[in-house]
């Protein structure tokens, strides 16, 4: 069932077009990731699904409805300036719930203690973001959508100031969240393999303007579930070797 | 010790920054006592701190030099509350909505560069001699500083603090109150320090012109007779208000961003 649409969408910026005319329709509790060119208007894609952007024509919907705002049902997480770093782990992840008054004080706290326990920072609840690993703030960035009650995780490039160590494990973790919490996820990467581990589906795109050039559905080929061991499978490489090609290609152009 | 304090960009303990600041003070008053005893320059211009110390003294326990004291204090922290009170708001404002920054801005910047004591005259002629002038004048040279700093914090607050509150459901004003202002926090306060400082300036002037009470007043009087000793204490007052007021607002500032 088609959740999150692109309806003909293309974005310029005075002169410069940087979406042209995509379409595009996913899927309900899916993890979809957007790859594609440096500069090539993946951001721009992610911030017009928040609605923090508005398409210079066409539509982009949630559910059937156009998007014409930012709110709680799509979250952002960033590379950087993840989390408010005048709060608690704890404040951080029960921020976006003093804006709903439809919970009350024992759900909010049953909340945080949930999401705690969801990214496995309880023994940090009290801690603040700077004394805290870059993983952890990250780890943080979702909890804190989800507790405000996201339906949709908009992660742009989230994970890339970490090192590969711990990029490896929160992507084994946002699997497992997104299995769990079932929340329809877009994913921005500059990585080929994290793109392939992660997706469901990966869409690449063009250089700029964007377009999609290429659809895939990973769970066609690598299955549901990913464990550490399928990263080091034959498919797996095959795959990533596959993406890597086609984005090389198209980063070419560019030159 | 000798060896944190003498590494680059070394840090040291808060006893030993003490330590450092206390000796250097003391070096400095000992220097002064011994140019001033073998007087090299004629005392009435530069008495010893011995003597500034007695004068200090005197004025204390007879001239009521506390109660001046706890004037200016007075006058400088109501029109610097005042002056806070409406710089907070209107900064913050100004830089979030063009219709509020746009217009301001350049009459503010006007009247920024206007030098306060050549506004002395207008303020009589607007308040007479009594409190209001000298509130006014201070006032009118921190608002107009404040206000430029506090816009300028608020544009400082990383704009993606700004997006993650909205997808997270708040509106702009409560972005404002929970996001903006929480995040400019430790600038700001930081900010208030100083111009609280640039405050005490303003007042020497507003007192001398027009006062019969504050340190101000003090010092100007003692001029009259050419009470050097008299004149320096009471110097020493304002820079020992000013030294302990700041380091109470360090102090403050540290614990309510002990996050930082
Ligand atoms: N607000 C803006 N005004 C003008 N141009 C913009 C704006 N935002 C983005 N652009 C331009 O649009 C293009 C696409 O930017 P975008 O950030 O969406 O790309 P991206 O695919 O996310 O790039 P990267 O992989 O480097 O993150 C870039 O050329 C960028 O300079
Ligand atoms: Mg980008």
């Amino acid at each position: 069932m088609d959740y999150l649409t692109f309806e003909k969408v293309t974005k310029r910026f005075g002169d410069v077009s940087v979406v042209s005319e995509s379409s595009l329709a996913i899927a309900r509790n899916s993890l979809v990731v957007f790859l594609g060119p440096s500069g090539c208007g993946k951001t721009t894609l992610m911030r017009m699904a928040g609605g923090l952007d508005t398409p210079t024509t066409g539509t982009i919907r949630l559910g059937g409805e156009a998007i014409a705002g930012p709110d709680r049902r799509r979250g952002m997480v960033f590379q950087s300036y993840s989390s408010f770093p005048w709060l608690t782990v704890e404040g951080n992840i029960a921020f976006g719930m003093r804006y709903r008054d439809d919970l009350h004080a024992h759900q909010r706290a049953e909340r945080v203690a949930h999401y705690l326990k969801l990214i496995g920072l309880e023994d940090f609840s009290k801690s603040f973001p700077n004394r805290i690993s870059g993983g952890m703030r990250q780890r943080v960035a979702i909890a804190r959508s989800l507790a405000a009650g996201s339906d949709v995780l908009l992660m742009d490039e989230p994970f890339g100031a970490l090192d590969a160590l711990t990029r490896e494990r929160l992507q084994v973790e946002l699997r497992q969240i997104q299995a769990e919490e079932k929340k329809t996820i877009i994913f921005v990467t500059h990585d080929v393999e994290e793109a392939v581990f992660l997706a469901d589906r990966i869409i690449l795109f063009s250089a700029r303007p964007a377009r999609v050039i290429k659809d895939i559905i990973v769970t066609k080929i690598l299955g549901a579930t990913r464990t550490l061991a399928a990263r080091e499978s034959q498919e797996f490489f095959k795959l990533r070797n596959e993406v890597l090609h086609l984005i090389r290609k198209e980063a070419e152009t560019v030159r | 010790m000798m060896r944190e304090v003498l590494t680059f960009r070394g840090k040291a303990t808060a006893g030993t920054e003490f330590a450092l600041g206390v000796a250097a003070a003391v070096v400095v008053l000992l220097l002064w006592e011994v140019v001033a005893r073998l007087e090299f320059v004629a005392p009435q211009f530069l008495p010893p701190p011995s003597k500034v110390i007695a004068a200090l003294w005197t004025m204390a326990t007879t001239q009521h030099l506390l109660w001046h004291s706890l004037i200016s204090s007075l006058r400088v922290w109501v029109a610097f509350l005042i002056a806070a009170a409406m710089a907070i708001p209107i900064g913050i404002l100004m830089s979030s909505y063009r219709i509020v920054g746009a217009p301001l801005e350049p009459m503010i910047d006007f009247i920024r560069y206007l030098p306060v004591p050549a506004l002395v005259p207008l303020s009589i002629i607007w308040f007479g001699v009594g409190e209001e002038t000298k509130i006014f004048l201070l006032w009118l040279g921190t608002f107009f500083q404040l206000v430029l700093l506090v816009a300028d914090d608020m544009r400082r607050v990383p704009h993606e603090y700004v997006e993650i509150a909205f997808t997270l459901g708040a509106r702009p004003r409560q972005v404002m109150t929970d996001v903006a202002l929480r995040s400019m926090g430790p600038n700001l306060v930081d900010n208030l320090r100083i111009t609280l400082g640039w405050c005490w300036t303003y007042l020497v002037i507003a007192e001398i012109v027009a006062a019969d009470s504050g340190l101000g007043f003090v010092i100007w009087s003692a001029r009259r007779y050419v009470k050097t000793p008299e004149v320096m204490a009471g110097v020493v007052v304002i820079g020992l208000i000013g030294l302990i007021t700041d380091q109470l607002l360090r102090a403050l500032h540290r614990r309510m961003f002990r996050y930082l």
